[in-house]
């Protein structure tokens, strides 16, 4: 693993470990930024980053908190759990401290279009131009919005203790939206050059929250989702390395027993008797995953299941996504007609726009505006392989 | 921690004889409230303040200040008490909070108090 990899998957644990001993966000991301550039300054490679990570980072705070007077206390009991205990349980101790870290992010006392955003940034270490990119906003007005969250965690007095079970479920619609959120991030990307790891740790997080909650009908349909996703994973890729959409995937290459266990999950779900988006959303990767046992995938259930989920949480992606299956169901003029009766404004800026457009422009013959919406999307800066799918796409125009 | 617990109502509804056994509930209510204080030694202090009407605020603006009759925000709810609770955290002064009596329609906000020292 290179060090710049082992940094970043270390972080999220690193961070939520320090925080729960330190209680401070802002200083424990300092501290970790530190450490980790004396861990790429230094020539040995740790045999356990984590640990190394979590270690230097402890020393560097704790110095930064006796200069300040304030915090001398905390500093004081915190230096009294040693070096040597912290890294011998490190292992077991931290996965937990984790989801209870997002827990804190969410407190119902953050503002809500804060709490998302800065569990994104603390825990899963999404750069601040990502996450205003995913909330759509300038990045000057994230970066303030989750600075003024982390100092009123800070100033208030908010317990740095996992909640009372009883308080998790105002937590819990955050909570979600924050794996939600992450996943999107971790999952733009088909080969996952950009990852980072963060799929692998959202379906880790949000596997963790099945079982803290097992009778949550959407936790489980979230987890469901996530898995579903992941279990498609060896398949997005060919071997050029260019993206392959779902409807074009080998199932052969699809893991199947995760695709059991999210169907599991829903079935759980459909147990408890509340329907939620995250219920459909999983429903409808379910609906594509049977591809792998009828062999066709049922469109005309997908578009029923997008109808139900604009209606639970409408959207502009969402219109979109179900302007593509009724292109399926329908043909490609009326799947362009929903398409092009969704607000644009809010798509402009979005790759699967421009390049659901080009599709449907091409298969309705209008080959050179489906040129110029190929080039849109190509325009803004996707990853490699959806980069080499969308020229392969812009080559076969005639 | 110190926390502040500004309560805000709409003092209309205690006006009135309906509004008179409403006050008598409130008012047991925050009896209560000050005993299981201190049934778990948790140190608290607090005052009821007389009616929004009975306020006088001096306004400032750049040094220069004038009198204004009344209450310094003009809002149907007006500040109507207060309790300075001392507690761990914001978990647990939001639970006290909930329980103060608000009839009507109103808000308590939850402060933390600026520590002497820091």
């Amino acid at each position: 693993m290179r060090p710049g990899d082992a940094i970043a998957r270390a972080r999220p644990r690193v961070i939520a470990a320090l925080a729960a001993q330190l209680r401070d966000l802002e200083l424990c991301e300092d501290a970790f930024a530190e450490a980790a550039e004396s861990y790429l300054a230094k020539s040995v490679t740790a045999e356990r980053p984590e640990a190394w990570l979590f270690t230097a980072a402890k020393r560097k705070a704790l110095d930064a908190m006796r200069r300040n007077s304030a915090q001398a206390k905390i500093a004081q009991d915190a230096a009294l759990v040693s070096d040597m205990a912290d890294i011998i349980k490190l292992p077991e101790a931290i996965p937990d401290e984790r989801l209870r870290l997002i827990f804190i992010c969410c407190h119902p006392a953050i503002a809500l279009e804060a709490r998302t955003a800065l569990a994104l940034k603390v825990i899963c270490g999404l750069p601040v131009a990502e996450i205003a990119r995913v909330f759509v906003t300038s990045e000057p007005a994230m970066f303030q919005r989750i600075t003024r969250a982390k100092s009123k965690i800070k100033q208030a007095g908010i317990a740095f203790e996992l909640p009372h079970r009883r308080l998790w479920a105002e937590r819990l619609e955050a909570v979600l939206l924050t794996l939600e959120l992450a996943y999107t991030v971790a999952y733009q990307d088909a080969a996952a050059e950009r990852d980072n790891g963060l799929s692998q740790e959202v379906e880790r997080l949000a596997t963790m929250l099945v079982e803290l909650l097992p009778h949550e009908p959407e936790a489980l349909g979230l987890a469901a989702m996530v898995v579903l996703a992941r279990s498609r994973e060896d398949a997005r890729v060919d071997g050029e390395g260019t993206m392959v959409p779902l409807s074009e995937q080998d199932t052969a290459l699809w893991d199947m027993r995760a695709i059991e266990r999210a169907r599991a999950w829903l079935d759980q779900a459909a147990f408890l008797g509340a329907s939620g988006p995250y219920q459909v959303m999983a429903a409808i990767q379910l609906t594509h995953a049977r591809r792998a046992y009828d062999g066709s995938a049922d469109w005309g259930a997908i578009v029923r299941l997008y109808d139900a989920l604009m209606a639970m949480r409408p959207g502009p992606v969402i219109a979109l996504n179900r302007a593509m299956a009724l292109a399926k169901t329908s043909g490609a003029e009326a799947g362009f007609a929903a398409l092009e009766k969704v607000d644009a404004d809010r798509l402009e800026n979005l790759r699967p726009y421009h390049a659901a457009r080009a599709r449907l422009l091409a298969e309705l013959g209008r080959a050179d505006e489906a040129r110029g919406a190929y080039e849109a999307a190509l325009s803004l800066d996707p990853p490699s392989a959806e980069r080499l799918f969308l020229e392969r796409r812009l080559a076969e125009l005639t | 921690m110190q926390y502040m617990l500004l309560i805000n109502e709409d003092e209309s509804i205690y006006e009135g004889e309906e509004g008179a056994k409403r006050m008598e509930a409130t008012l047991a209510g925050h009896m209560a409230l000050a005993q299981a204080w201190t049934e778990k030694g948790i140190s608290f202090s607090g005052e009821r303040l007389k009616p929004g009407n009975t306020a006088t605020t001096i306004k400032w603006d750049g040094g220069n200040h004038a009198l204004h009759d009344g209450p310094f925000a003009e809002t149907h709810e007006e500040l109507g008490g207060f309790y300075i609770i001392d507690v761990d955290t914001l978990d647990e002064a939001i639970e006290w909070a909930k329980q103060i009596p608000v009839p009507g329609k109103g808000a308590v906000e939850v402060r933390p108090v600026w520590p002497m020292e820091g």
